[in-house]
């Protein structure tokens, strides 16, 4: 199919058609001066001077809290109510190459053997509309990991835009192919317009995922010192695993009255020091570093080898949110050049 | 849509205080169809749900053996089992499970086995024993050591007098020292210690072994003195969880989720892993 041809000011009509079908428009919108993935009712709400969302767009497939049941204690009993997922249909707009990239990782948790509903249902309702990078900054580092600035992976629609501030759209998927033809008012033929260039994000030397992998496999490495010296000043705060795109742990909890209220999901991070606390007081992650090398490893042994999905797509938000400043490029760095 | 996460609604049939603060319970689904399909195998956990509270992991510790009910036993430790322990016959309680992997009692046919265990850790190899002694005729000689803190912690009492008096078990019942009552007749010390005195024949033998982490290093360590492979030996390795099903990424031994991979190991497959339980 030849390339459409998204011009800004018909961006108004989508997010209008969109959002009048009971759809949700999702795109950057600028808040207390950051920009996060946001609903937005019109173009005017949608920030477009952006490198990256402070936020993946991970909560519209897996919220940051969900009910999964609903209980009431009765005298004679419980009962116990099942929860449909309401999956309206969700447009991101605007999203980066490695944000999209990383939603074929989060599948792959939420999927394994026993398939989460919660989350295939609000997936499968997601329509990717991303939109390829002109610009980084220095957090950026998709290319260090094997994503490309303009790479298709994960989206719908890729666009690229043009030097009048339009895109160029070009249909990826199944779904994107659709929503373009839904939308068929709105993308038009694309004729004799010229697209920005993609950014140039150079690969940080010397980082190189195959040692990586090599000093993470061997068991051997995992009690070194190497892992206190490198996360020595991580504070525990979990901002790092909330900000990320791959990032999937969560809790159960229920929440309510004494007698009736919800069985919920609720996002958790492995950065919290009860998070692997048994009942006896024993801790396997007993201290800090302990649970920063969870992470790491999740990252780049665990998504890589036990879902052949990347761990990490080079986001940079883990860097750019850190308020001790630990930089995981940093430490990939200093892995790569273990023996 | 299928919830994963939608418990099953189970009654309490049955209360027996194990301990000061461990009790047992007999739980029947309320689901008349899933009271005669519900199957498991010996080893696999669940999840149980005081409603209100949470739900909180915990093995089956019936056998697979016997169906119509599921038995759970639990010492009251925090919020959810404090809750399960208030509960009475009557109540309502959710289970949502069977989760993880089982022990191979099937290969084990021919085989002698030795059970090792430590206080609250014999409810999990309790379902083993019965789920073997069921089909006793298919097994060689069983021997069970197990032993508590003190008398008072030592669960199962009416099970293990059974095992004492039946004539094709060898149990041999310790507590630590300074545990022990002057009515006491079982043995006093550590349980790798009496493991070690006992020293059952590693030929054909198959070994399990259930109980805190200092309790399972020192038996494995007593267990290859004795003569026992890694292949031999049988442990189960009990993580936090709140998914039970591989998502909520807590139990993960390096890239091995617990839940779903285990819980049950054999000691090869423990010496292989990172440093992470």
């Amino acid at each position: 199919m030849a390339n459409k041809l998204l011009k800004k000011e018909d961006l108004d009509r989508l997010i209008v058609d969109v959002n009048s079908k009971g759809g949700v428009f999702v795109a950057p919108k600028s808040e207390a001066r950051l920009v996060a993935y946001k609903p937005v009712s019109g173009v005017a709400d949608i920030e477009f001077e952006y490198i990256i969302p402070r936020n993946s767009f991970k909560e519209y497939m897996f919220p940051q809290t969900e009910v999964v049941a609903n209980y009431e204690i009765k005298k004679d009993g419980v009962d116990l109510n099942d929860v449909q997922v309401d999956a309206p249909k969700t447009v991101v707009f605007g999203a980066r190459p490695c944000d999209a990239v990383s939603v074929a990782s989060l599948r792959s948790v939420f999927t394994w053997d026993f398939i989460d509903e919660f989350y295939t249902k609000r997936e499968d309702a997601l329509v990717v509309l991303t939109v390829a990078c002109i610009k980084a900054d220095d957090e950026c580092f998709c290319t260090t990991v094997g994503v490309k600035p303009d790479q298709t992976d994960g989206s719908d629609v890729m666009l690229m835009l043009t030097e009048e501030g339009d895109y160029v759209a070009e249909a990826i998927t199944d779904r994107g192919t659709e929503f373009l033809k839904e939308h068929a008012d709105v993308f038009t033929n694309a004729k004799d317009v010229k697209t920005l260039p993609v950014v140039d994000v150079k690969p940080i030397e010397g980082v190189d995922l195959g040692k990586i992998d090599a000093f993470l496999k061997d068991t051997e490495h995992y009690d070194e010192d190497f892992w206190a010296e490198v996360a020595r000043k991580c504070a525990g705060c979990g901002a790092c695993t909330y900000s990320c795109p791959t990032c999937h742990c969560f809790d159960i909890t229920d929440e309510g009255t004494f007698n009736k209220g919800e069985r919920r999901k609720n996002w958790d991070a492995c950065q919290f020091d009860q998070f692997t606390l048994h009942a006896s007081g024993h801790n396997p992650r007993d201290t800090q570093y302990k649970r920063w090398r969870n992470r790491f490893m999740c990252k780049f042994n665990i998504y890589p080898k036990k879902f052949e999905k990347k761990g990490c797509v080079g986001c940079g938000r883990c860097i750019r949110v850190c308020a001790v400043r630990l930089d995981i490029t940093e430490v990939m760095l200093a892995a790569s050049a273990k023996k | 849509m299928s919830n994963l996460y939608l418990p099953q609604l189970v009654t309490i049939d049955e209360i027996i205080d194990e301990t000061p603060d461990v009790k047992s319970f007999k739980l029947v689904f309320q689901d008349e169809k899933l009271r005669d399909s519900f199957t498991f195998k010996t080893g696999q956990f669940a999840l149980y749900s005081a409603f209100g509270l949470g739900e909180s992991t915990f093995c089956i510790a019936s056998p697979e053996t016997r169906k119509g009910y599921v038995q759970c036993t639990f010492r009251k430790m925090g919020r959810v089992t404090g809750g399960l322990f208030d509960l009475s016959v009557g109540e309502t309680m959710g289970f949502r499970g069977p989760y993880g992997n089982a022990f191979p009692i099937d290969e084990w046919k021919g085989k002698n086995i030795v059970f090792i265990s430590g206080g609250i850790a014999l409810p999990p190899v309790r379902s083993v024993i019965w789920s073997c002694l069921d089909n006793r005729k298919d097994y060689g000689d069983i021997t069970i050591v197990y032993g508590a803190r003190t008398v008072i912690d030592l669960v199962y009492k009416n099970e293990l007098k059974e095992w004492e008096e039946a004539s094709d078990i060898n149990l041999v019942q310790t507590v630590d020292p300074g545990g022990e009552t002057p009515e006491w007749k079982g043995k006093v010390g550590f349980v790798p210690t009496i493991l070690e005195e006992s020293a059952p024949d590693p030929k054909n033998t198959i070994a399990v072994v259930c109980g805190p982490p200092i309790m399972i290093k020192f038996s494995l360590q007593a267990l290859e003195k004795l003569g026992y492979t890694t292949e031999q030996v049988y442990t189960t390795l009990e993580n936090k969880m709140k998914c039970g099903i591989g998502k909520c990424g807590r139990c993960n031994v390096g890239d091995i989720y617990v839940c779903k991979e285990g819980p049950v190991y054999t000691a090869t497959e423990v010496k292989g892993m990172y440093n992470d339980f």
